[in-house]
């Protein structure tokens, strides 16, 4: 199985995706029963690559001022929405229904 | 109790806390210190207008858009996570289950919350 | 008041937004349902741009750099750029940005 096909296999998954470094949309699962479309996906990997950058920068200058290391490297960032979730890594990201969203499953799919 | 004041309370939690969306004002409970607590509501509050901007510039062309409001955000370190809903913030060991918990409780508590006050 | 930034080379649109992000005055080449969304997103992006230079300071200790004075963003046929609360959209071929950049500056201070 591939590792999209994984994703979408989480509970309440909407969309799976890959993208490059910059955020392009390489690859994607669509649920037929999703209204999400590959533009959405793309604008969403953009998303997960600018603030996967914010957040690596604000854990570098954390460690340094506070001292308090374990946030640097990131290692996912997600977007909430009132219904929805998009969860991503690396240069995965996944979408989940929000009242059935298991973060820990989604991260711990998207490390696999 | 306050909402952060609850999630300071699980084992597990580091800290929580609120901050304003304008202005520097900022309330937190748990291992932070003073200035620890003023950056963190700083870099929450750029975090969270990021998202805000970036959710309507996604939902500007699509009329069922499902991230339209932003209610929050989490990133998630080797060790540590941050999760932010509304204008209150946690910081959070990766425990087993732990991530979960307290994304429901945000979540469940923090709901109705869709204004930027 | 910023309507004579027309008047430079390669300055498409200019516009000035309130403090909440409407649109208080545009002009040039954009409708005006898209004159309304650039204030707003100039306006978000000036808020961003601000959190994000907070931040750069308070992990610096370096002064001199909050408040910003403005941004830009260059693309490879277009340019947005903003000082206070005027934002510009402009040909990279046929303007000069630092002219554009300088009127910016003076305008915003009317």
């Amino acid at each position: 199985m591939s590792s999209l096909d994984k994703l979408m296999n989480l509970h309440g998954a909407a969309a799976a995706f890959e993208f490059s470094d910059s955020g392009e949309l390489t690859n994607q699962r669509i649920s037929d029963d999703s209204d999400l479309t590959t533009d959405a996906l793309d604008l969403l990997a953009h998303v997960f690559v600018a603030n996967i950058a914010i957040a690596t920068m604000q854990a570098r200058g954390w460690e340094k001022t506070t001292g308090q290391g374990g946030f640097y490297p990131v290692q996912g960032f997600t977007l909430i929405g009132l219904e929805w979730s998009a969860v991503g890594n690396g240069h995965r990201g996944v979408v989940l229904r929000n009242n059935a969203c298991d973060f820990e499953a989604a991260y711990a799919a998207l490390d696999s | 109790m306050s909402v952060y004041a609850e999630l300071a309370d699980i084992p597990g939690v580091i800290a929580a806390g609120e901050y304003a969306y304008r202005g520097d004002r900022y309330n937190y409970k748990g291992q932070l210190n003073d200035e620890m607590a003023r950056m963190a509501s700083i870099m929450c509050r750029a975090t969270t207008m990021g998202t805000h901007m970036q959710t309507e510039i996604l939902c500007a062309n699509s009329e069922n858009c499902p991230f339209d409001p932003a209610h929050g955000w989490m990133v998630r370190g080797p060790q540590f996570s941050v999760c932010v809903v509304a204008n209150v913030f946690c910081f959070l060991q990766n425990e087993a289950g732990l991530l979960n918990r307290v994304m429901q409780q945000m979540q469940d508590k923090l709901a109705d919350v869709d204004e930027m006050i | 008041m910023i309507k004579h930034l027309l008047a430079l080379d390669g300055v498409v649109v200019v516009c000035h937004f309130r403090d909440d992000g409407a649109l208080v005055e545009g002009y040039g080449l954009l409708g005006d349902d898209m004159m309304v969304r650039l204030a707003k997103f100039a306006h978000d992006y000036k808020r961003m741009v601000q959190g994000n230079t907070d931040q750069f300071s308070m992990f610096t200790g370096m002064s001199g750099w909050t408040p910003p004075g403005g941004w830009i963003v260059r693309g490879a046929k277009a340019t947005v750029c903003s000082v206070s609360n005027l934002v510009c959209f402009i040909d990279n071929e046929e303007a000069s940005l630092n002219e554009v950049m300088q009127a910016l500056t003076e305008a915003s201070r009317y």
